[in-house]
């Protein structure tokens, strides 16, 4: 009964967030990542093997309409919307846009991804602009996630969001540290995680798996010193693709999927 | 076409990080030599090293004629912020002794140079 209340409930609130935005014109409407109240009855089909993880058709879709509907609002800054083979909306930014994108995700009534789960790193030493920076949010409004992918390199500077998410305060000191991107405007940027004098940035690819220097306690000097190490490391390549080949039919298929173009125009 | 395209490559419009010209760099990094410098008295007495105040000169200058050669304002740049980390770490005193002594290396042995040094060395 309770639940009935609230199913209509949240309904009834959708489609008051929806009808003040009628402006875009690809759309009709803005579309909001809620979808919970229709998707649990409408998904039941396709997959029946308990292993493999059931897709959500209509959940997919309306996060799909979404991160198109972002595409849409902020075309200077949205390159491209991707969705991953889990169903999780991906949007690929410039460096430049990421507190205007992340402000329109907190603040946008029908987003409202107030919360940043988190802020990762990617190093991928071949490219012009070898690191991608990751933001994770989560809607808690919605329950529905998001994942905003940023690139840079080791000289670029990156603006800060901590205005924005407080939370990143430390995310970022992390980045920073384990990376070396630097981020403007960012109140405390200082090492979090590696020890005072150290140097280097462990997670880039460059950085060697026994690092430059060994640490030990030297009894005649009575303190901890800090001597070079030299290990012999072999020549590490970096594939990113697993190296154990676990579906030899799905070799060339990749789970990406572009999200730009709604699934009834690809029919 | 292809000097065309080698010219924009190489005049690629990168986003500064402080500095907008090398006399901006520049200054900072009197600036931040300067700061090193009049901090020297206070970590020789607040920290307790084997080091007096002419030793901690002759490091600091070292350590910045270690990059006397670095050109590009960008990595000025960031070796200058990387200088006031360090900088507010050791006066700050988060920088234990080992830490500040780590400056030195004084226990590290110096690799040897000459054929009969490298064949006792039992390396190369």
């Amino acid at each position: 009964m309770a639940s009935n209340i609230l199913r209509k409930l949240s309904c009834s609130l959708k489609n008051v967030g929806l009808s003040g935005s009628r402006v875009y014109q690809g759309l009709s409407v803005a579309p909001s990542v809620l979808s919970r109240c229709l998707s649990s009855e409408a998904s039941a089909g396709a997959e029946s093997r308990p292993t493999v993880r059931q897709h959500d058709a209509v959940a997919r879709e309306q996060i799909s309409d979404f991160g198109r509907y972002v595409a849409e609002c902020l075309p200077k800054y949205v390159q491209k919307v991707q969705m991953t083979g889990t169903d999780e909306l991906e949007v690929l930014i410039a460096p430049e846009g990421v507190v205007p994108v992340l402000t329109f995700l907190k603040d946008h009534h029908n987003a409202q991804f107030a919360s940043l789960a988190d802020i990762g790193g990617v190093d991928v030493p071949t490219r012009m602009y070898r690191f991608e920076v990751v933001y994770n949010l989560l809607s808690l409004r919605y329950n529905t996630r998001i994942r905003v992918k940023t690139y840079t390199d080791e000289l670029t500077p990156i603006d800060s969001v901590n205005e924005v998410y407080k939370a990143a305060n430390w995310y970022e000191r992390e980045i920073w540290d384990m990376f070396g991107v630097f981020f403007a405007d960012h109140p405390d940027l200082r090492r979090i995680l590696t020890d005072y004098g150290f140097e280097g940035h462990p997670f880039r690819k460059d950085f060697p798996l026994s690092g430059y220097v060994e640490v030990r306690y030297d009894d005649a000097k009575k303190r901890v010193v800090v001597e070079p190490l030299e290990l012999a490391q072999e020549f590490r390549r970096f594939e990113l693709n697993s190296p154990w080949e676990q579906f030899p039919n799905f070799r060339d298929t990749s789970v990406i999927e572009d999200a730009t173009t709604p699934a009834a125009e690809k029919k | 076409m292809a000097t065309v395209k080698a010219a924009s490559v190489v005049t690629r419009q990168v986003r500064p990080i402080l500095s907008l010209t090398q006399e901006d760099s520049r200054r900072r990094v009197l600036a931040l030599y300067k700061a090193w410098y009049r901090q020297i008295p206070h970590i020789v007495s607040e920290i307790d090293i084997p080091k007096n105040q002419k030793q901690c000169q002759e490091k600091l200058r070292e350590e910045f004629l270690k990059h006397k050669d670095v050109k590009d304002i960008r990595v000025i740049d960031m070796l200058i912020i990387k200088g006031q980390m360090e900088l507010k770490e050791t006066v700050t005193k988060w920088k234990q002794v080992g830490h500040v002594m780590a400056y030195w290396k004084d226990t590290v042995n110096k690799k040897p140079t000459d054929f009969l040094g490298k064949f006792l060395d039992g390396k190369d």
